[in-house]
């Protein structure tokens, strides 16, 4: 009977520790770590999708599907910012591209014609579109109101062969309003899936051309021409410290004061003690910066301190005047450099000027933000924005 | 000094050279069987009643004895039987013993709680003893596992042959704070400074016993034992003689997640003969062959904090993602600050992009690493060889020479993971053993053999394929992809997957002949010449003895004397040590004296202490007093204070080594200060610098770390001896304790900046800490014996950490409770032929700190199991066993490899 009990007490014994043995072995894993959301697929319109959704942006949408890039604006994990003129910025750059030919009162269908037509070729609307698109989301919240505008590339390499992370940039800006380029903003930050899209008051084209092109194709600029190649003498232009090399530089960032040639036979004419008379042919005035009745190093000074090494619109001008260096400042680092000031009426600017520092009155610039060639102000190039002025700067 | 040393040397001249004079005419032949199994019982004692004189039963229980004259009466004795005299009239017929088996429960005699035998439940302090036989009955698959279900021990498993035990927290792989001796040897590897007594120590069938001392320990064995002491005894061939082997044959990686199932072969030798009882000898062989198992955590980690943790995130979704287990990817830099700020310099429109990229932050990147597994070879073999000769030179005086040597591929975590291939060690040993007193001397022989350092190996691997810097290196190519990538539009995530795939073009696939010969070729390469071989080949030479004077100083106290020199011989060629120039003696000596005295029939005291110098610290003095009460026949409560110190390791001393990006592992020596210029370039305390704040951090002289504690425990036999009861509790305060500490230095030589928790360079040096580390613990263990032979033992325990400062890195590693159950039965069926054991092991988690990796460890379940049938005619005995018996994978430290289950049947033959 006893051997029986033992035996009992015994198998219970046996069976409790299987059944706690049983219900405790089971070891966790390594314990995962939170902090690292799962990628979840973006939901919602993609950019292309948005902008066909909306009816005021119809004609840049056309715009977009000519350019080839709509599916690529419609790829939900590729990201970017695009700037997007409406409709009747649309309608403005057509009726100007034409001269005139499809009026501004036409039907949105002519407007669509025009697009889709020979005459808009897809490679325009290609590298229109490229331009106005960014890579990446760029809230204007992120966007600085310093001065000057905050360079930004867009998706359009203009030279693929030379590098593949070559890209044009645009300028987008806080200050005194949203802005890209000299262009205002009429509305932003509409996100969407892949991005945002911010609204353009007008379209902004692509630069063609570089700074050095204008200066030295444009009339009115001949005397500056020349004052820049005097100041280049001695030095080719692939030479790094070549100004016409750098003027054609499409890594290259300015601002530049053109005097217009008036405002330079001005100042020619006070340096020669009035020798030579403020109405005397261009030629008089290129011949006497050529010649030895003055430096080579005044002329570069005088040229490089009409330059800035980045690129400022006149909206993002301060409205109060201030200072800021020229490229002289990289010879003369304490010097104050040149005075700059802008007005504004909404979201026109009305008048600019700019000083030089022993200027007795700032020069003006000329306001005409019409595009290169026509315009004399916020005149955009690949390399930099050419604002023309009345008065040559001295910087001492 | 002179009277001593007069009276001593003619004493023991007089032991050695004393040859028994009496004549032996008369020889006695006889067998000790089981009475119920009638199975012959070897190695048992038989003693001429009256005399010394004595031998010991053969692998059949046959003995033959010379005596005087007759009649003489036998004194036959072993553990697990009961005590018999037999008088023996006439040498004509042999002398038939029927050995009654007897519960040996606390019966048991332990020698290291006091350098003398005495019964485990008179010990002093709280110790721990394993038999051969529970070897034996038990599931572990290697006798060195057992150690893990004694009370209060914790075990870091680095991989299946090297696992670190220790009791009473600070647990870690190659613990310098636990000593393990191997018969009378210590078994750290000199210049790995961590202890191979699994894979160099003795094979399974020569083990007689494991006698575990928790906690301090230092009072009789010196530097170290901290943690406790591991005392391993072999088998003396006098005693257990013949020829055994076992085969054991098992299969892992069952479930297949690693690959495929993998066979486990175990073999083990050893055969003992004594010659008139004056010469014996033993040999032993082991052999052992698996697939290792691997570490497996694939979790992102940061070792940037200080001390390190495991983050969020995976390859896939951090560029900077570094896998504990995954290699080569430590090897991480910032593209911003190295490759895409300068090209926003040379092209200005794009600097305001790449000044967006990330938010303006830091984008660290790192390299694309391997996995343990594909850069591992997992194939572990381990062979061990031994043999001792032993001769008697007198009744009382035995010499012996032992050589124990073993080789074998195994993974230690450390700083990182090192994969020991090839290595190597001997240690031999010349003894001199009296009844009075013993001399050894012994030298231990390292060679690390092909040993290298994975991650180093693998980021050296990666430098071979694709240079990490310059202009068209991995991460400039990679910076630049990234840029393209993000200026065409794709997602940051998107963009570091493109950028990683392209700049992978051509990156060698794990374990394909250009891997494999690019690998091999590094890991072969020296760290020295810029490869991952360790050259390490340390020696230890150790001249130690001790002398009972007991029989001299008996009226007034049990005397025990000792003292030991040894010197460690560093030798790595400036691998591992600062040794480029020359190896570096290390010399100690120390001495001890204990007495012990019996007050009155209740209560035993006894004081020791011990005093070690090291030529490069101060002498350290610790001293133990302990009492033993008898509060009841078979009960006994002990109270003891002991203390302990540490010596700074070889390692924690000298070593020098790069372990990471900008990261330098030194020791404590002052030649630092210079080698590394921290006068001229100065440190600075990095975890200020995390906080912003710049914070000067001078070296200073590295101490010895001690430990002082109080102990108290009662052990008793209780349900008229069938209970066996033990409990202890222990308050230990350790001092100067010694742990590492990062620091930074400019890598220009430029004034330190915010910027250098990233630019600087690190290095990680041994510090003592001025915070008294305090710690609490307590262990209760049961062990019960029922009817039919079944048993049933539990211990639970707990360690504590008091007092810990913030962000103060103890690594103290124990988990609060650990809890041992097992059911056993050790004879049943048909003439109690079977037997069977399941044990329970649980420990809960913990936060884990150690120098490779720190993080949460999950609570620990494992259950072992077995079942054994004895074939008596064949004198074997075939056992199936199972550890982590339900295969649920664990790992017990960050980053050290994932244990599954093993499944084995053995064949052991003569196996006692």
């Amino acid at each position: 009977m006893k051997y029986i009990t033992n035996s009992i007490r015994i198998c219970l014994l046996l069976t409790f520790s299987a059944i706690v043995i049983l219900a405790a072995s089971c070891n966790k894993a390594p314990e995962t770590i939170p902090g690292a959301p799962a990628i979840t697929p973006p939901t919602g319109n993609t950019l292309g999708a948005a902008i066909n959704a909306i009816p005021t942006d119809s004609l840049y949408y056309k715009v977009i599907v000519k350019s080839g890039l709509l599916s690529t604006l419609n790829t939900p994990n590729l990201y970017y910012t695009m700037f997007v003129p409406d409709n009747n910025a649309i309608r403005v750059f057509i009726n100007a591209i034409t001269g005139g030919a499809i009026p501004l009162a036409a039907p949105d269908q002519v407007f669509a014609g025009f697009i889709n037509s020979n005459s808009f070729p897809a490679a325009s609307a290609n590298g229109l579109v490229s331009y106005n698109t960014c890579p990446q989301p760029l809230f204007m919240s992120s966007v600085p109101s310093t001065f000057p505008n905050f360079q930004y590339p867009t998706i359009l390499n203009p030279a693929p062969s030379i590098s593949a992370l070559l890209r044009l940039t645009t300028f987008p800006s806080t200050r005194n309003g949203n802005w890209v380029n000299n262009v205002p903003l009429s509305s932003v930050n509409t996100a969407v899936s892949n991005g945002v899209i911010h609204h353009t008051a007008a379209v902004v084209a692509p630069p063609q051309r570089y700074v050095w092109d204008r200066i030295n194709t444009d009339a009115d600029l001949t005397i500056l021409k020349a004052a820049i190649q005097r100041a280049d003498s001695g030095v080719v232009v692939s030479n790094p410290s070549s100004l016409i090399g750098g003027l054609q530089n499409i890594g290259a960032n300015f601002t530049v004061f053109a005097p217009s040639n008036q405002a330079f036979k001005n100042v020619i004419s006070f340096l020669s003690g009035g020798l030579i008379p403020p109405n005397a042919p261009d030629f008089v005035y290129i011949g006497f910066l050529g010649s030895n009745n003055i430096s080579t190093l005044l002329v570069k000074g005088i040229v490089v301190y009409h330059i800035m090494g980045t690129r400022a619109f006149l909206n993002n001008f301060p409205t109060t005047a201030t200072s800021y260096p020229t490229l002289l400042n990289s010879a003369i680092p304490v010097h104050p450099g040149v005075k700059l000031v802008c007005t504004f009426a909404g979201l026109s600017v009305t008048g600019a000027t700019v000083k030089g520092l022993v200027n007795p009155t700032a020069s003006n610039i000329a306001i005409n933000p019409f595009p290169d060639p026509f315009g004399t102000s916020d005149q955009h190039f690949l390399n930099g924005t050419l604002h023309k002025i009345d008065q040559v700067l001295l910087p001492q | 000094m002179r009277k001593i040393t007069s009276y001593l040397v003619p004493f023991i001249l007089a032991n050695i050279l004393s040859i028994a004079a009496f004549s032996q005419n008369v020889t006695i032949s006889g067998n000790v069987r089981n009475s119920s199994t009638k199975e012959g019982v070897g190695a048992v004692s038989v003693t001429i009643k009256g005399s010394e004189s004595g031998t010991y039963t053969d692998d059949k229980g046959n003995f033959k004895l010379t005596v005087k004259s007759l009649p003489v009466t036998l004194m036959v004795s072993s553990v697990g039987f009961e005590f018999q005299e037999v008088t023996v009239s006439k040498s004509t017929e042999p002398v038939q013993v029927n050995f009654k088996t007897a519960s040996s429960l606390g019966q048991e005699v332990v020698v290291s709680a006091s350098r003398v035998p005495q019964k485990i439940l008179e010990s002093p302090v709280s110790i721990e003893r394993v038999s051969a036989a529970m070897i034996r009955n038990s599931p572990v698959s290697n006798y060195y596992d057992i150690v893990s279900n004694l009370k209060g021990v914790d075990v870091t498993t680095s991989s299946l042959t090297f696992k670190t035990p220790t009791t009473r927290g600070f647990n870690s792989s190659g613990n310098t704070r636990f000593n393990q001796l191997v018969d009378g040897m210590d078994n750290q590897a000199p210049g790995l400074n961590f202890s191979v007594a699994a894979i160099i120590g003795l094979s399974e069938l020569d083990v007689d016993n494991l006698e575990l001392l928790s906690g301090a320990s230092s009072a009789l064995y010196g530097s170290g034992g901290m943690n406790g002491t591991l005392l391993m005894a072999s088998k003396n061939p006098f005693k257990y003689q013949g020829l055994s082997f076992m085969v054991k044959e098992g299969i892992m990686h069952t479930d297949r997640a690693s690959g495929q199932t993998t066979p486990f072969h175990n073999w083990n030798l050893r055969w003992a003969k004594s010659f008139n009882d004056k010469f014996a000898f033993k040999i032993n062989a082991e052999l052992l062959q698996a697939k290792d198992w691997l570490g497996n955590d694939y979790r992102n980690y940061n070792r940037a904090a200080t001390g390190g943790n495991v983050k969020a995130g995976n390859r896939n979704s951090d560029p900077n993602y570094d896998g504990i287990n995954v290699y080569g990817d430590e090897t991480t830099t910032d593209i911003r600050a190295s490759v895409l700020n300068s090209i926003g310099r040379a092209v200005p429109f794009l600097k305001n992009f790449i000044d967006t990229l990330n938010h303006g932050a830091a984008i660290n990147v790192s390299r694309t690493g391997y996995t343990e597994k594909e850069v591992t070879n997992n194939n572990t073999v381990n062979f061990k060889l031994g043999g001792s000769l032993y001769y008697k030179i007198s009744t009382y005086t035995e010499a012996s020479v032992a050589a124990y040597w073993g080789t074998g591929n195994t993974i230690y975590t450390g700083s990182e993971r090192y994969s020991l291939k090839d290595f190597k060690m001997g240690q031999y040993k010349l003894e001199l053993n009296n009844r009075y007193w013993t001399i050894r001397a012994y030298t231990t022989q390292e060679n690390a053999g092909e040993s290298y350092n994975t991650t180093v190996a693998t980021r050296l691997f990666n430098e071979s394929w694709k240079a990490s810097g310059g202009a068209t290196g991995w991460f400039s190519q990679y910076a630049q992809t990234y840029l393209g990538a993000r200026l065409q539009g794709l997602s940051d995530g998107d963009a570091h997957a493109a950028a990683r795939s392209t700049t992978d073009i051509g990156r060698p696939m794990a374990n394909s002949t250009q891997f494999r010969n690019a690998y091999d070729s590094i890991r072969k390469l020296p760290i020295s010449q810029g490869g991952a071989l360790l050259l390490d080949k340390s020696d230890l030479y150790d001249l130690e003895g001790s002398y009972n004077m007991t029989h001299v100083t008996k009226k007034y106290a049990d005397i025990i004397v000792g003292g030991n020199y040894k010197q460690y011989v560093l030798n790595s060629e400036g691998t591992l040590f600062t040794d480029s120039t020359g190896r570096i003696k290390i010399s100690e000596y120390g001495g001890f004296v204990q007495a012990a005295r019996q007050v009155f029939t209740g209560l035993r005291l006894t004081a020791s202490g011990r005093y070690d110098k090291n030529q490069n610290f101060e002498g350290k003095f610790t001293p133990r007093v302990t009492a033993v009460v008898k509060v009841a026949e078979n009960n006994n409560l002990r109270f003891s204070y002991q203390t302990a110190y540490r010596f700074p390791s070889n390692q924690q001393q000298f070593i020098n080594l790069v372990v990471g990006s900008n990261v330098r592992l030194i020791g404590g020596a002052p030649g630092f200060v210079n080698l590394f210029n921290f006068k001229g370039n100065p440190l600075y305390d990095f975890q200020s610098l995390l906080s912003r704040q710049i914070v000067p951090y001078t070296p200073t002289a590295l101490k010895p770390e001690s430990l002082s504690s109080f102990e108290t425990g009662w052990k008793g036999l209780l349900a008229k001896g069938r209970l066996l009861v033990d409990v202890y509790g222990y308050y230990g305060t350790y001092r100067d304790f010694i742990g590492r500490s990062v620091e930074v230095q400019s890598l220009t030589g430029a004034p330190i900046a915010l910027s250098d928790t990233s630019n600087g360079f690190r290095y990680s040096l041994p510090v003592n800490s001025p915070v008294k580390v305090k710690t609490y613990g307590f262990g209760v263990g049961v062990d019960l014996r029922l009817p039919l032979n079944f048993d049933i033992s539990g211990n639970v325990a707990s360690d504590n950490l008091l007092d810990v400062p913030t962000n103060f890195v103890a690594y103290f590693n124990s988990p609060k409770y650990k809890v041992n159950a097992s059911l056993g039965n050790s004879g049943f069926g048909k003439n109690k032929r079977f037997a069977a054991s399941i044990a329970y092991k649980y420990s809960n988690g913990y936060y884990y700190q150690g120098d490779f990796a720190t993080g949460n460890l999950p609570e620990v379940h494992t259950v072992d199991a077995m079942i054994s049938v004895k074939m008596p005619k064949t004198k074997s005995i075939v056992k199936l066993g199972a550890t982590n018996l339900f295969n649920q994978y664990y790992y017990n430290a960050i980053g050290n490899s994932n244990i599954g289950g093993l499944y084995y049947i053995s064949f052991g033959y003569n196996v006692y």
